[in-house]
């Protein structure tokens, strides 16, 4: 049987539903070409189209959008990290939900109900000030809580004395919060088909042609597209990608990244709360349920696979800071891939080693937050040429020229670098 | 299906066990003539196979030793060492 992915759509459960966006055969060429179909392909190829009037645009994904990354993060935004570099960033994806919502015509469900950020030690307490006060630089809303305002805040917290890691405080970040992350895959599909790009599933890249050191075409299960111009944004696939089809190592290491959801309750809390020491964090879905992650196994692999090591880790982490969470049932578990650099900083480079070829990935688990603002600022890259300045510091040879951010604060003993 | 490794003293124990070291990179680079682009070569950057990797992992709950194995990591299984290519 061919499966047929015409406009009508694929009959479900009886009813013929309409696609929300449109279908489009391949070209033998296009002026841009973005392989994966995530997120930031989608935002890339959306912005490319509406500022840069470049619409003769391919993304070619694997398998279908929303597969990968997109539909297994824990759809968490904010805008709280640490270096003068990150924090503008992250700034103006935030301040780009409301803005995409209008833009693309589609509700995103941009619930900014804040941050908590729980504190467990004085020196913790003395971390958040600094990011405090880097947050308050950049005019990102960001205070300092001692326990009793973070008990007053969400009164569902143990702050007793009695358990592994008492609760000195909380960084308190009111504009973060969550944003439907299935919602933002169809908006943006939608948005950029729409002005004319083409999405093409199922199509797998299987090389990337260079000629005279210059971006000549892809090569993919579709089919041989000749095009000038190549972002890898793949996620946790693009650092294996880019070594085998170009010959360039990366900096990054892919884990497995794992999340999972409880039955649902009542509602029972307000923000997105968080605990390094305890390294979980969780918030309540507009569902009910409680979502919550976020382990990774620390050592590279490609496998979505779940643990009944992280399930124990996340009860008892959950039932400690969170004690009325104690006999309440998982409902799901899931795995995604994070591909994480050494310095908890993302990669997004052009031009180098190859004119013509862009990248964007080491996001590890920040792929998610900054997807709106990236392909804003990866499309003008890739429109323009020019690296745009607030991606400036984000670029490949910081390794070698010992120039690795400090973002690490945000890390934990997890990761094959520390 | 959690991953299991074969330390050369204590035998076969669960993979929550050790540390990853890394890939297998071969040998240091000596330190003449060496490059700020060739130590981050060595240091940072990889090649993310899917596929087969030769890797070196620590002991660490152990009995400390440094070893190295391969492993499949698309199925995250420790698996023999494959055949050079003829």
């Amino acid at each position: 049987m061919v499966l047929n992915f015409s406009e009508q759509g694929t009959p479900m459960l009886g009813l013929a539903k309409k696609r929300i966006w449109k279908y489009n055969f391949m070209k033998s060429s296009y002026d841009a070409v973005i392989i994966g179909g995530g997120l930031h392909g989608l935002a890339t190829a959306y912005y490319l189209a509406k500022e840069h009037g470049m619409n003769d645009v391919a993304i070619l994904e694997k398998r279908f959008i929303g597969f990968g990354g997109a539909g297994r993060n824990t759809a968490i935004v904010r805008a709280n990290q640490r270096t003068q570099y990150n924090v503008p960033l992250y700034k103006e994806a935030l301040d780009l939900w409301p803005v995409l919502t209008r833009e693309l015509d589609f509700n995103l469900m941009f619930n900014n109900c804040g941050n908590l950020n729980l504190l467990h030690s004085e020196a913790a307490m003395k971390t958040a000030r600094m990011n405090i006060s880097t947050a308050q630089f950049h005019g990102v809303e960001s205070h300092l809580l001692d326990a009793k305002q973070t008990k007053e805040m969400e009164p569902a917290l143990n702050i007793s004395e009695d358990m592994t890691y008492p609760i000195h405080g909380a960084m308190y970040h009111p504009p973060g919060g969550v944003v439907r992350h299935d919602a933002v895959v169809w908006g943006l599909a939608k948005g950029a088909t729409k002005l004319g790009v083409h999405i093409h599933q199922q199509t797998e890249a299987t090389a990337i042609h260079t000629e005279n050191g210059k971006i000549s075409g892809v090569s993919t299960s579709g089919g041989r597209i000749n095009t000038p111009r190549v972002l890898v944004s793949a996620g946790g696939y693009s650092a294996g990608i880019i070594f085998r089809m170009l010959g360039v190592k990366l900096p990054i290491s892919v884990l497995t990244i794992q999340a999972m959801v409880t039955q649902p309750l009542k509602p029972l809390f307000n923000h997105v709360v968080s605990s390094g020491a305890y390294h979980a964090y969780a918030n309540q879905t507009l569902k009910g349920e409680i979502a919550t992650g976020a382990h990774m196994d620390p050592w590279p692999n490609y496998t979505t696979q779940t643990t009944a090591y992280y399930i124990k880790h996340q009860a008892e982490a959950l039932s400690e800071f969170l004690p009325c969470l104690r006999g309440v049932k998982f409902m799901r578990i899931w795995g995604g891939l994070a591909d994480m650099t050494p310095d908890m900083a993302p990669i997004m480079d052009g031009n180098d080693p190859v004119e013509g070829f862009y990248m964007d990935c080491g996001w590890g688990y920040f792929g998610f937050k900054s997807c709106s603002v990236v392909g804003k600022y990866m499309a003008e890259f890739m429109a323009e040429g020019n690296c745009p300045g607030i991606l400036k510091p984000f670029h490949l040879r910081r390794c070698e020229q010992h120039r690795l951010m400090g973002e690490t604060a945000a890390l934990v003993n997890y990761s094959p670098d520390n | 299906m959690a991953l299991t490794l074969t330390c050369p003293v204590c035998g076969k124990r669960n993979g929550y066990e050790f540390r990853y070291g890394g890939e297998d990179k071969g040998p240091r680079p000596a330190e003449k003539g060496l490059t700020p682009r060739s130590w981050c070569d060595y240091v940072h950057m990889n090649k993310c196979v899917a596929g087969i990797q030769k890797e070196w992992w620590y002991h660490k709950d152990g009995c400390g030793s440094w070893f190295t194995t391969h492993r499949d990591t698309v199925r995250n299984l420790e698996v023999n060492e494959p055949e050079a290519p003829k």
